[in-house]
């Protein structure tokens, strides 16, 4: 007979009662509406003050870097897309950038020019997506059907240039595939003219509203050295108060020409590298972005789009390398290891997201669950380039 | 600050730790593997070098490696065609190795790192004391390459679920039929095909996304 | 594909006709004569038919997007291709009280127990529509993907198969509606109208010029 342990009896009823609370284990995901994808997020609370954040990935691991073995350098292209699928054109950016580097191959200027259009726009297209479904998160409904529809009209342009509507396999190593369309220099322009009249006006409906401010300003701060730390890149790190942008500290492609500036966060509303500054970095981004596209429109010369000199199987000499590019969500690297033949050795992609989401296990205690949801929503995460 | 000053500085204060240098298209130095640890951490904290920022921690299995620089290492396995897993006896032999490649923000310079361990003997200090992003990666590199990082203060899978069995990114690996009920070969669409009644196409070819 | 899962237009266990018998119109000639469902006569007949109206008129999806596809479904959703004005535009954020899953993106072997609960949750009638070629076949992670269930139909039963990679937000709402045909009982086979095939004929093919 096992002994049963005995709490409290009718010989205590003249002791006090004493408290006695423990925490909440609440499972986010990986089906959520908040989540952005498949994220699983274990948050034990204590009643409504967030005790400790425990991040569970991998519900969409797709293998892509085993497949990056399998498949030849330029077939791969295609895998990263699927990485950030709301910025594909700056994952295509990185992947040709850092093959290129290895293979000394020189992109002609018309491909260069087209690349950085496309990658500008991107980039707009990306933050649009961050804006609206940041406002959704905080209750906001409207924003998101009208960055939708902005969106509408850059995934156009995407489509008559590159044939597909959202993930597009157009770089190439070497160049792009095809040439810009008729009238691409024209549609561009117009699109950057609309885009920054709307710009003001999400100004107007949800960067200066009130209960968006109270939702987002002092609420989950993360500062300059917990960035280092952590290896968050991007708007996280240029909202907590550091103007780095690898187009800009560490150039590549033709960056080194435009001129733009870098938004960083400053406290305007709250702490410095509060949700609100980082959300503000994307939107002051969108103008910087529509500033280099104007003057990449300016400057687009005529040729071909692909270099010459490159052969139908491409091989890399054997080496390793690590290339960096700034993409919406941050710094995307490859570390690309060659073998010397038609396919990679190894490829492995250091994600923007996946640093950045590691930093919710350290800023995420102490603050609300709601709290909570807008800080997860401000790094602007996407799983799949953190499962990849 | 110039990669072989960095090199120099290195083998100056480890010693015989730096074992030999990277010289293709990145820069670095290979580091014996018991003292990688340190090595970081005279990276972050050594003035001249200040290298404060963790870019990426690759876990790579150098099994097959083709040293020749032809291009004819060891091709993996997958699914045929009818989805069925590729079987093969051969053994995987050969190193694992990760990579560290660092960045210093405010010199601006870069270095990488390399470590090499046998396979069988797949250990080395975690570097999570020295970067806080490392704990997240060096689970990444046990999860897919199996190396295993003592001193790590909570090492088990990331990306694949715990109870998984062998390491992915290995060039032996054989892919998987099922795991835990969950079917994950293919299947023979001749075996099983759609009735004429129930396929209706599009009304021109190719207007899917 | 699979024949153990009950078509939704066949009666439930434990129907019986005889207790039916004042609703069934069919034992009038006259009265079934009048009320005959067809182009010209939108009078219904039976219950089942009425039932099938308001299933099909507002379909609830759950909130299941996995990866790529769920942006088109998002995209579907908003103003340029509103999936609202064909009744599915409420998205439940819980299956007890949605209809549609629609399973958009790549099912992985860490996600698929998780899929298969969250159908299990769901109400009957309920119905599944595999949007992407990775919720199809397992789609481009095919050959190499170890952790990518090849296809949603090792997990699930599947009305409707939409291909793409990923689908246009249009070919969405064209796979709804030829779910909506199936609830009605036609059986998916979606009749064109002449005009429709005329102009799809004329459209024509365009090589894009340069690139390889």
């Amino acid at each position: 007979m096992s002994e049963t342990k005995v709490t409290r009896g009718w010989a205590d009823q003249d002791k006090p009662r004493t408290m006695h609370s423990e925490l909440l284990e609440i499972n986010m995901g990986p089906q959520h509406p908040a989540t952005h994808g498949v994220l699983r997020l274990l948050v034990k609370t204590d009643g409504e003050i967030v005790h400790s954040v425990t991040p569970y990935l991998g519900y969409l691991h797709r293998c892509a870097e085993k497949i990056a073995e399998g498949c030849d350098w330029r077939q791969w292209m295609v895998y990263t897309d699927r990485f950030d699928y709301l910025a594909p054109m700056n994952m295509n950016f990185g992947y040709a950038v850092a093959v290129e580097n290895m293979l000394g191959v020189e992109v002609p200027e018309r491909a260069e020019h087209i690349r950085v259009i496309c990658a500008e726009l991107q980039r707009i297209a990306s933050h649009l997506i961050a804006v609206g479904t940041f406002g959704l998160d905080m209750g906001a409904w409207t924003p998101l059907l009208y960055c939708f529809r902005e969106r509408e009209e850059i995934l156009n342009i995407f489509e008559r240039l590159s044939g597909g509507r959202m993930l597009y396999n157009y770089f190439d190593v070497g160049g792009v595939r095809f040439d810009a369309y008729d009238g691409f220099e024209a549609d561009v322009l117009r699109m950057v003219n609309v885009m920054e009249q709307k710009l003001v006006e999400y100004n107007t409906l949800l960067s200066y509203n009130k209960i968006f401010i109270e939702r987002t300003a002092d609420v989950g701060v993360i500062d300059v050295d917990t960035c280092h730390q952590y290896g968050c890149t991007g708007p996280v790190l240029r909202g907590a108060g550091t103007p780095f942008d690898c187009r800009k500290d560490d150039p590549y492609s033709i960056y080194d020409r435009f001129e733009f500036d870098v938004p960083y966060g400053t406290g305007e509303q709250g702490t410095v590298g509060d949700c609100w500054d980082r959300y503000m970095v994307r939107v002051r981004e969108c103008f910087e972005s529509c500033r280099i596209i104007r003057q990449a429109v300016a400057a687009m010369p005529g040729g071909d789009v692909m270099s010459p000199d490159l052969k139908k199987l491409v091989k890399v000499p054997a080496g390793s390398l690590y290339t960096r590019t700034e993409s919406s969500k941050g710094e995307i690297g490859f570390h690309i290891f060659a073998d010397g033949g038609s396919k990679p050795f190894r490829n492995k992609v250091r994600s923007p997201s996946y640093s950045n989401l590691h930093v919710i296990e350290k800023v995420g205690p102490g603050m609300m669950v709601s709290d909570l949801v807008a800080t997860v929503g401000s790094l602007d995460i996407v799983l799949g380039e953190i499962d990849r | 600050m110039e990669a072989a000053a960095i090199h120099a500085l290195l083998t100056e204060k480890l010693g015989d730790a730096v074992l030999d240098v990277i010289d293709s298209f990145e820069k670095g130095s290979v580091i014996a593997a018991g003292s990688i640890a340190e090595a970081c951490r005279l990276l972050r904290d050594e003035p001249a070098l200040h290298f404060d920022q963790l870019m990426c921690l690759t876990g790579v299995d150098w099994d097959g490696y083709d040293e020749s620089g032809k291009g004819k290492s060891v091709d993996i396995l997958g699914y045929d065609e009818l989805g069925r897993p590729e079987k093969s006896d051969r053994v995987g032999e050969g190193d694992l190795g990760v990579y560290y490649a660092c960045y210093s923000s405010r010199h601006g310079h870069k270095y990488t790192l390399a470590v090499r361990v046998p396979r069988d003997a797949a250990q080395i200090p975690t570097v999570s004391g020295v970067w806080a992003t490392a704990a997240w990666h060096e689970r990444e590199a046990y999860d897919l390459v199996g190396m295993t990082f003592s001193g790590h203060p909570d090492l088990r899978r990331i990306l694949l679920e715990d109870g998984w069995v062998g390491h992915p990114l290995r060039k032996d690996y054989v892919m998987p039929d099922q795991w835990q009920g969950v079917p994950l070969q293919g299947q023979d669409y001749a075996k099983n095909p759609f009735s004429e009644d129930d396929v209706v196409l599009p009304a021109r070819p190719g207007q899917e996304g | 594909m699979s024949d153990k899962y009950v078509e939704s237009t066949t009666p439930p266990a434990g129907y019986d006709p005889q207790r039916e018998q004042w609703l069934d119109f069919q034992q009038d000639a006259d009265l079934a004569e009048l009320t005959q469902a067809d182009s010209k006569n939108f009078i219904l007949t039976t219950v089942d038919e009425l039932f099938n109206w308001a299933r099909l008129s507002s379909i609830w999806p759950v909130t299941f997007g996995l990866a790529c596809c769920a942006i088109e479904m998002m995209a579907a959703s908003a103003t340029r291709y509103d999936i609202d004005r064909f009744g599915a535009g409420a998205f439940r954020a819980t299956p007890r009280q949605a209809d549609l899953m629609i399973v958009s993106g790549t099912v992985t072997a860490k996600m698929a127990t998780r899929l298969k609960r969250i159908y299990d949750q769901m109400p009957e009638p309920k119905w599944v529509v595999a949007m992407g070629s990775c919720a199809i076949g397992g789609g481009p992670y095919f050959k190499y993907g170890y952790h990518v269930v090849k296809g949603v139909d090792f997990m699930v039963p599947v009305d409707v198969y939409i291909p793409g990679c990923p689908p246009r937000p249009e070919v969405l709402l064209d796979g709804l509606m030829r779910l909506q045909d199936k609830i009605r009982g036609r059986k998916g086979k979606l009749v064109t109208p002449k005009w429709v095939q005329d102009y799809a004929s004329k459209i024509p093919d365009v090589k894009p010029e340069g690139g390889r």
